[in-house]
């Protein structure tokens, strides 16, 4: 009898595990589940970024429909492409200035602006632990989950030189960065308006300000013009032959996939892992939904999917693409560094450099 | 009522009414534009994040504009810019104005179809056109010459003032075509008959009768094409930004939207925007003097109006070519561009090796709801903005013409001003004012009305400069005897002014819904969610570097308004024949 009753409870408890598994929040904090509520009566999910980033509105669709099948929710989405990351968070600061909602119920950007987003207190903090499904792991001391909860690092961007095959090949590729300052590419390259790379390598223990500002001195009377970061097609165009330095070779990674003639490469003094974050800013109008959607990033789904549009993921994670470059360059001796918002705060004259390079680049032309 | 009109010492020294709902008209939209100009005003006084602690007053962006070397250089090549533009423009668009409409040059519907069917193709692609065209390294015309002549260097460069300024040329030509047909179309034949009859050769009456009775328009579309060059965005955008040449409408640019470092400098640009308003008065004061000795080219009146036309003969075909190679070059191209982007996966030259790739995938992948949205946005625009900008117009140029109200002045002065500020100064001031002084209390923040007003605003100048250049063609005799005839001021403006005003209003109309069809720069600025606009659509794509997406959604609302901008035209020149 009591053999039967303990074989009945183990069944009873068997079924009970076997439903709750494949409810929405298995495991689930309570945190989870009240945001999963939350995200219900939210309704409704806006969310802007720039277009070539995440893989625009069609890479939202797919993330809404996962976030949704995984959460059990049923969100409408309204994706709206934006400006660039640093505009589209002075956006923000200005909506919550003047007591607006926010443009993006979830913020996605780059250090630089999460930034300006912390300086200007317009980030809310979310209990990150509590409802990704695994906790990324530490590289060098790196943690991508911020100690204040208001920021998450979901994916990472390697900085290289972004080339075009049919015009730099074999010998030609650059290894070193000063390989770019060859005559033969005088009035052919093209760098960015806003110094990317450079103003990280500038910093004190890379290359050194210095080093750095007379390197853009030179890179200055090289360049042919300035191109945003994104703008790939004006390489595969045949009009710029290079760009120094990229914020990533992720479209690269995207275009090569339709056969287009670019490639990145990494030089040997080093890299900037340029990361890219969530954050859910404080006039939110739907927080809970936001930081739903930042977890599910996190999951080997989501980072499938962010691999799949954009090109990129965390590089923490074991299955990782990008862990492969990082690797390459650690291996082959390079310094990496990592772009936080925490790393520039703790940096003086980050901020003055910046403005220093992208000065000479600018007017470095007529 | 005729003895009763004429008993009237009245009649004697008739001044039409100024009934105060037409001054309440007229007074909208300036009091619109001045608190623009008020917040653009009180933004160049200050520095650090609006609308926050850290805002403070200062006169250090003043210090800034004027102290900033770099900005002297802007200067320069904005005026080189500017004077190429305007003489292309007038090179090409004057005579096409004259042979469609003072000329027995066949297929005219064609002509318009093809001066106004290529506004719907963004300066974005006329751009990229010509840089494929003309490029120092990729341009397939510099590459031909290079060969052709064994040069060591591209002998052309787009990438210049003068570069960029003639390929906005070709773009407002288009402008200059519409602002001055309707003048041609208007003018009395008799004396240009006068002039055959004294002996006076082709060459002669052109020069000297001609061109003098032409003058108030062509001015017109001078201080218009000046004013534009000195605003516009897109071409110095795609042809300069990237190779560091910059004019001032890219300088603005930049301050507001920063690429990398800082917080937008909406001061620099408030700053800027003030002493901008210096050139706008400038301007106005120009204009006012063509204006005051308007009434020597009044030449409609009642009788004897029918217009006579030019005997073309063989010189049709030379006519028809040099409207052909315009049309090929400045429209075709592009639109051959866009349809080659749109049917390649990513953007490369023509090669055979690309025409193997030709797809239909960014047209299967296409983002159905926000394109839809776009649309929904924009055909809302299309349908209010013109309509709106017609009856504010009419009121304003009906006071500053016919009436003797004192308000007239200040009214066509402020009616002028957005002509001569760039859009982005414009966007700005409504963005600040629905954002830090509206606030919640008048919810415009997002929507598509915010962006209506600003386009109402900055479309009121070319609207009364039009009206005004009419209404001044029609002799006062003609109300005159309206009123009495016993007609009230509102019958006489239906009855007798709309009536002949109506190519000059239906003008306008086009020309209005098709440059708030194709109008980006304020769509980006006040964009937020559920208001984007069909343009701001193929902008976001562009600007992410999605130029192939981009072409698709361009091609798509090609195809999809032709039809019915052509039917517009259509209506619009079997209308007047009928009139």
């Amino acid at each position: 009898m009591l053999a039967r009753l303990q074989r009945a409870r183990s069944l009873w408890l068997g079924i009970g595990l076997l439903l709750a598994s494949s409810a929405p929040g298995y495991g689930a904090s309570a945190t989870l589940t009240q945001m999963i509520e939350g995200a219900k009566k939210e309704g409704v999910f806006r969310a802007q970024w720039s277009q070539n980033t995440f893989g625009g509105g069609e890479g939202f669709n797919e993330f809404l429909a996962g976030l949704n099948k995984k959460y059990g929710l049923n969100l409408k989405g309204q994706f709206t492409p934006g400006p660039d990351m640093q505009a589209l968070m002075v956006r923000i600061a200005q909506e919550a200035a003047a007591g607006q909602p926010s443009s993006t119920d979830l913020y996605m950007g780059n250090a630089q602006a999460l930034f300006d987003g912390l300086k200007h207190q317009v980030l809310k903090p979310v209990e990150w632990g509590a409802i990704v499904d695994r906790r990324p792991p530490k590289d060098q001391g790196y943690d991508a989950i911020a100690a204040d909860g208001t920021h998450m690092a979901i994916a990472t961007a390697v900085v290289g030189i972004e080339y075009n095959t049919n015009l730099v090949k074999g010998a030609d590729i650059p290894k070193r960065l000063t390989d770019v300052l060859n005559p033969k590419w005088k009035g052919k390259i093209a760098s960015t308006p806003y110094a990317a790379g450079l103003r990280e390598l500038a910093m004190p223990g890379f290359l050194g300000r210095e080093y750095i500002l007379d390197f853009t001195k030179k890179l200055s009377g090289q360049i042919a013009g300035l191109i945003r970061c994104g703008e790939a097609e004006r390489l595969t165009s045949g009009e710029f032959a290079m760009l120094v330095l990229t914020c990533g070779g992720n479209d690269a990674t995207v275009l090569q996939r339709s056969g287009a003639p670019l490639a990145q490469t990494i030089v040997q003094e080093g890299t900037v892992l340029h990361m890219r974050y969530a954050a859910i800013p404080k006039n939110s109008r739907a927080p809970n939904a936001a930081a739903l959607m930042a977890a599910y990033w996190m999951t080997p789904e989501g980072q499938a999917l962010l691999w799949k549009h954009d090109g990129l993921d965390l590089h923490v994670f074991p299955e990782s693409h990008m862990k492969k470059d990082v690797d390459q360059v650690r291996a082959a001796g390079g310094k990496v560094v990592i772009n936080t918002p925490e790393w520039l705060a703790s940096l003086k004259g980050y901020a003055e450099t910046q403005k220093e390079l992208e000065k000479i680049l600018r007017e470095g032309g007529k | 009522m005729k003895a009763r009109a004429l008993e009237s010492p009245a009649f004697f020294r008739w001044r039409p009414q100024t009934s105060p709902a037409l001054l309440a008209l007229a007074a909208l939209p300036i009091a619109v534009i001045a608190l623009f100009v008020a917040v653009m005003i009180w933004v160049s006084f200050q520095r650090g994040m609006l609308g926050t602690a850290a805002a403070v007053y200062t006169l250090e962006n003043y210090l800034a504009v004027f102290s900033d070397p770099f900005l002297y250089r802007v200067l320069w090549n904005t005026a080189v810019f500017t004077l190429t533009t305007t003489v292309v423009a007038l090179v090409i668009g004057l005579p096409i104005a004259w042979l469609a409409e003072r000329t027995t040059i066949p297929g005219k519907t064609a002509i318009y179809a093809i001066m106004t069917l290529g506004l719907l193709i963004p300066g974005i692609y006329t751009a990229m056109g010509w840089t494929f065209i003309a490029h120092p390294r990729i341009g397939f015309l510099n590459r031909w010459l290079v060969d052709l002549f064994g040069l060591d260097s591209a002998p052309l460069n787009i990438a210049t003032p003068i570069g960029m300024g003639f390929v906005q040329g070709l773009s407002l030509a288009a402008v200059v075509f519409i602002l001055t047909a309707q003048m041609f179309r208007a003018m009395n034949p008799s004396l240009e008959e006068a002039a055959k009859v004294h002996g006076l050769g082709f060459l002669r009456t052109i020069h000297r009768v001609t061109l003098p009775l032409a003058l108030p328009g062509i001015l017109a579309a001078v201080i218009y094409v000046v004013t534009i060059g000195i605003a516009t965005f897109d071409i110095p955008a795609i042809l300069g930004l990237g190779n560091r040449v910059y004019m001032l409408s890219t300088f603005i640019y930049l301050k507001v939207h920063p690429q990398g470092s800082g917080l937008p400098e909406y001061g620099i640009t408030g700053a800027v925007g003030t002493c901008m308003i210096a050139v706008a008065a400038l301007l106005t004061l120009l204009y006012g003097q063509v204006l005051r000795s308007g009434h020597r080219f009044e030449v409609v009146t009642g009788k004897g109006y029918r217009p006579a036309l030019i005997e073309l003969g063989g010189w049709s075909a030379a006519g028809w070519c040099f409207i052909g190679l315009y049309a090929f070059v400045s429209k075709l191209l592009p639109l051959l561009l866009i349809v080659y982007a749109a049917l390649t996966p990513y953007f490369a030259p023509p090669s055979m090796e690309m025409m193997g790739k030709l797809s239909l995938v960014h047209f299967t992948n296409m983002e159905w709801g926000l394109v839809l949205r776009g649309a929904r946005n924009t055909a809302l625009l299309v349908v209010f903005v013109p309509l709106l900008v017609l009856v504010f117009a009419f009121a304003i140029s009906w006071l500053v013409v016919r009436s003797r109200n004192r308000a007239r002045y200040a009214i066509e002065f402020a009616a002028f001003l957005p002509q001569a500020l760039p859009e982005v100064i414009l966007a700005i001031g409504a963005l600040l004012l629905a954002l830090f002084v509206l606030g919640e209390r008048v919810p415009l923040y997002g929507s598509v009305w915010l962006i209506a007003i600003v386009y109402v605003a900055a479309r009121i100048a070319f609207a009364t400069r039009a009206l005004n250049g009419s209404l001044l063609q029609i002799h006062r005799e003609l109300e005159e005897a309206a009123f009495v005839s016993g007609l009230s001021t509102l019958r006489t403006a239906r009855r007798v002014l709309l009536p002949l005003l109506r190519p000059t209003l239906l003008s306008v109309w086009i020309w209005t819904a098709l440059l708030v069809y194709r109008e980006l720069t304020v769509a980006v600025f006040l964009g937020v969610h559920d208001n984007i606009t069909f343009p701001a659509v193929i902008w976001s794509y562009w600007y992410a570097g999605g130029m192939n997406k981009a072409s698709a959604v361009t091609l798509l609302m090609t195809i999809l308004l032709a039809p019915l901008i052509a039917a517009f035209w259509w209506l619009g020149r079997r209308s007047q024949t009928a009139g």
